[in-house]
């Protein structure tokens, strides 16, 4: 009887090692890919894939590998690539810590659907990297820059989109599921961070040339891509893509010049930004109003301008509200004038509120957008005044 | 020896019976050789080693010729009581053959001042009495002379009573068995030339380690007396904290042949009843020759034999043994090791020390938190890393994973076999820490350090972030106070670790499944092992991970307890505390 138990236990014991290890790989036989770029060519896409090369980031020892390896393929569809490229890799390529993907312009123009479907659809890719679209240059491009002080490129760009959104405000990070929800909503248009290379005269392709800091290309972030569904129809600027984050409640904390009297010149750090978007009607038209409220602190004061005296918080105050409502303006007219596409979400609000005449004005939304009246509120409260009340060299009367 | 002689008479005839019928079963063909055997055993008692052999065969024709068994019984009743004989040389004589003429077995012969027709004899066994009581029982046996004497010039035993009365504890029999029981215990056994009965004095040698602070549970607050070897000192140290007349000791002897002293401690009322008697019972059914340690008794009694978890909480310390009674338990003392156990013991006690309530609450709490993660740590660490590296690489963070890959750049073995080896060669450097003279320490720290710890890595054959795993695991192990349940979790760690490695997280989580399930099932003396958790006592958690203040501890926490809970006079509430 015992041995009959024992006997059984082993059956059901011995399938679980004959199974072996199938799923196992082990992290030295991965290829892990931390960024992808893809740019359009003649036959389909040329995919770039961004590698790390573990050996040449151990802390111990000093190499001068680079840290990165790039691998390009071409081919029809992306997934087809991404496979293809083991036939140059030595490892399984490995895209659970994606951190970032970058439509090349043209691609971007052409229409991302396809391409977004793969990178849904995929069970090795997590929902957490962020897309961006490289501007007036290849994705390609983008990715063979080294970067100097965080040695991963594809980190360093995920990082600075990161740190730049809660700091700077006019970049947006984007991840696959709001990206598609962008995409698919009748409403609110997609934007996507642009990137592009800046500054200096070399191009960093070589852990060597990192040595010549001040010289070299960087990837840096500059406004926001507009899309209309999902193709490319043009860029905002940074003070556009600033009005773009005002209005969506997307700023986090950013700092603003204001200036009074020709003479005064205050920079103001702006935080706490909420943003309320509603719809009502103006004879049976829609219009809607934007409330943004925020509070400042004074960054750095110049000029003759007692800041710490009530009635001037009064001014900043009211200087700064015209600087945000200016940025606001300047982002709704653009959009409006130039590209037709809602990217602001009113079409969203109205279907909130209205949703029997968001039904009959849905189809043709993007070109009666332009006539949509807009009223915008901006409400700000100086709370601080920094390390020191009065300038230090405001001259006594 | 009654017992097994009465079972084989009952055999005996039963075999009568079917002898008749000429079926010989197969199980006499074996029992005859045993009795035999055990038949000469007893004729060692009752003669010489010349008369064996005629005894058995006598003894034998005995068996075969008597038409009732009964009557053999009652033969052999009478030979196993044998009562000693007046005439003291024959008497001396039979021990010494019992003894097989074993050197230490010292006999004094002498006879009374005035008289020197009456001879005496002290017998003892030299290496067990304490020389210093021989010496003054030799002086006051000097004194013997004709007040213990009769008219007839023989012995007066009222006189001689008294007069032994005054000397060590003192008993009087008459039988071989007595003789040879208290011969081994180190007493003295005094003869008188004519007189049927024997005196027996109290010399045992009491030469042992003192108290000292115990080795293997070193403490910062608390007492830092340790049990020793003694049974009597051990029971000492209890008794001088507990001064409770309710504080009950029983003695039993276990071994057949090393007739082990063993003691049941408990509080009357307090302990539960059922449990005492359970004890009693297990303790009464062990069959065993020889017992050394009360590990044997642990791996004899314990619920679940099979289970790799202890269900005895063993101590060196006497104020956890006398915590221990508080709360309701029994204490089982084993005479000749400092390991006293106490039962039943739940799982949640193995993670908890003395100090937890010497201290702070709140640092107590804290601490015993750590025991607890460190619990989990030794058991998953390994496992999880497996699992991890070589299966669920997406749930690493990117900057970890990025420095756990560039660190196993170039490491040729899987996962699962350097972790595996890794483990095993602390494991080994573990063991032979324990085993290898003082002297050579500090040799095998170095070796383990820079062998596990520098050269393999630099070699690149093991991965720095594996030696952290290791590391951390051994430490954790460390943190679990006793060492028999950081052995059983060490032990299973390496399971959890191949499951890991084969079956990745999922494995991992099968395991600790099982294990829970495992958990849940043992008990220990019928109480349920994950006590007060599940099945869960009200209250009862107060006392488990996180220690409450004693004033709020107002349930024994293992949820079981006799008639008089004693919780009032455990945790006196003081009256500024009672608001």
């Amino acid at each position: 009887m015992n041995h009959k138990i024992l006997l059984g236990i082993l059956i059901l014991l011995f399938p679980v090692f004959l199974t072996g290890c199938w799923s196992s790989h082990e992290v030295n036989t991965l290829a892990i890919a931390v960024c992808i770029g893809i740019d359009k060519t003649e036959n389909g896409y040329l995919v770039t894939e961004q590698v790390i090369n573990p050996k040449a980031i151990a802390s111990k020892r000093a190499t001068n590998e680079s840290p990165v390896v790039l691998y390009t393929a071409e081919g029809q569809s992306i997934g087809e690539i991404v496979q293809s490229l083991t036939t140059q890799s030595p490892r399984r390529i490995y895209h659970s810590h994606l951190r970032l993907v970058i439509f090349g312009e043209e691609v971007a123009k052409d229409g991302i659907q396809d391409i977004i479907d793969y990178f849904a659809r995929e069970r090795e890719y997590r929902t957490d990297f962020y897309f961006a679209v490289a501007k007036g240059t290849t994705a390609k491009e983008v990715l063979s820059i080294l970067t100097p002080l965080e040695s991963i490129p594809g980190i360093s760009m995920y990082s600075s989109l990161e740190t730049s959104e809660s700091f700077w405000a006019p970049t947006k990070s984007i991840k696959i599921i709001e990206l598609i929800n962008l995409i698919t909503a009748d409403g609110k248009n997609l934007v996507l961070p642009g990137i592009e290379i800046s500054g200096g005269t070399v191009t960093p392709n070589s852990t060597d040339i990192l040595h010549q800091n001040n010289k070299l290309k960087k990837p840096k972030y500059t406004g926001l891509g507009i899309f209309k569904k999902d193709k490319l129809i043009g860029w905002l600027n940074e003070d556009e893509s600033k009005g773009y984050n005002y209005i969506t409640g997307n700023v986090k904390k950013t700092v603003g010049n204001i200036y009074y009297d020709n003479k005064v010149k205050i920079t103001v750090d702006v935080a706490n930004v909420k943003s309320d978007m509603e719809a009502y009607l103006v004879n049976d038209k829609p219009a809607i109003a934007i409330n943004i409220d925020m509070t400042g602190k004074i960054k750095t004061a110049v000029g003759p301008l007692d800041v710490s005296k009530e009635e001037n918080k009064n001014i900043i105050n009211k200087l700064s509200e015209d600087r945000v409502k200016y940025f606001c303006d300047k982002a709704i007219a653009k959009v409006r004038k130039e590209f037709k596409s809602d990217i602001f979400g009113f079409g969203e609000a109205i279907h909130r509120e209205y949703p029997e005449l968001w039904d009959k004005i849905k189809d043709n939304w993007n070109d009666e957008m332009v006539d949509l009246p807009v009223n915008i509120t901006v409400k700000s409260k100086l709370t601080q005044l920094g390390q020191i009340a009065t300038p230090l060299f405001l001259k006594e009367k | 020896m009654y017992n097994y002689i009465s079972k084989v008479i009952r055999y005996l005839k039963a075999n009568r019976t079917s002898n008749k019928t000429n079926n010989i079963n197969r199980n006499d063909i074996v029992l005859l050789p045993d009795l035999a055997r055990n038949l000469a055993k007893l004729t060692d008692h009752l003669s010489s080693i010349n008369n064996i052999i005629s005894q058995y065969i006598n003894l034998y024709i005995m068996i075969n010729k008597k038409n009732d068994p009964s009557e053999l019984l009652s033969d052999i009743e009478n030979l196993t009581q044998q009562v000693i004989s007046k005439e003291i040389n024959e008497n001396i004589t039979k021990v010494r053959i019992a003894f097989g003429h074993s050197s230490d077995l010292t006999i004094r012969y002498s006879s009374f001042n005035d008289n020197k027709n009456i001879v005496y004899a002290c017998l003892y066994i030299a290496s067990l009495v304490d020389r210093s009581m021989i010496n003054n029982l030799s002086l006051e046996l000097i004194k013997l002379d004709h007040q213990c004497q009769d008219a007839t010039n023989g012995i007066n035993v009222d006189q001689l009573t008294s007069y032994f009365s005054r000397l060590t504890d003192l008993k009087q029999s008459s039988d071989y068995e007595t003789i040879y029981n208290n011969l081994l215990s180190g007493n003295t056994v005094f003869l008188i030339n004519g007189y049927s009965n024997f005196f027996i004095v109290a010399t045992t040698s009491y030469v042992g380690r003192s108290v000292e602070e115990p080795t293997s549970q070193t403490v910062i607050r608390g007492p830092k007396e340790g049990f020793t070897e003694k049974l009597i000192n051990n029971i000492f140290l209890i008794r001088k904290r507990i001064k409770s007349k309710d504080l009950r000791v029983e003695n039993l002897t276990i071994g057949s042949v090393t007739q082990t002293r063993v003691s049941i401690m408990y509080l009357h009322k307090t302990a539960m009843d059922e449990i005492v008697q359970e004890i009693r019972a297990r303790l009464s059914k062990i069959k065993i020759d020889g017992l050394l340690e009360s590990g044997y008794i642990e791996e004899l009694i314990k619920d679940d034999r099979y289970s790799i978890f202890p269900t005895f909480l063993s101590s060196e310390k006497p104020d956890s043994v006398a915590a221990a009674l508080l709360e309701g338990k029994v204490a089982i003392l084993v005479d000749g090791t400092p390991y006293v156990l106490t039962a039943p013991a739940l799982m949640v006690e193995f993670l908890q020390a003395s100090e937890d309530y010497y201290h702070h609450f709140i640092i107590s709490s804290m601490i015993r938190f750590t025991r607890f993660i460190s619990f989990f740590l030794t058991l998953l660490v390994p496992a999880v890393y497996v699992a991890v590296t070589s299966f669920h690489q997406e749930i690493i963070p990117t900057s970890l994973l990025i420095s756990i890959a560039s660190q196993r750049e170039g490491v040729p073995f899987p996962g699962l076999f350097e972790a595996f080896t890794m483990e095993f060669t602390f494991e080994i450097l573990r063991e032979a820490g324990i085993r290898m003279p003082r002297a050579i320490g500090p040799a095998i720290s170095i070796v383990g350090a820079l062998v596990i710890g520098q050269a393999a890595v630099e070699a690149g054959i093991i991965s720095a972030a594996m030696v952290i795993v290791v590391s951390i695991t051994a430490i954790s192990s460390f943190a679990v106070p006793n060492y028999e349940m950081s052995n059983a979790i060490r032990a299973i760690r390496f399971v959890l670790m191949f499951l890991a490695g084969i079956l990745g997280l999922y494995g991992v989580f099968m395991g600790l499944i099982i294990l829970t399930l495992h958990l849940c099932k043992i008990k220990s003396l019928g109480i349920p092992y994950m006590t007060p958790i599940a099945p869960k006592i009200k209250g009862g958690n107060r006392d488990t991970i996180f220690r409450f203040p004693l004033w709020k501890l107002k349930l024994k926490p293992s949820g079981f307890h006799g008639t008089d809970r004693g919780i009032e006079q455990r945790y006196p509430i003081s009256s500024n505390q009672q608001k």
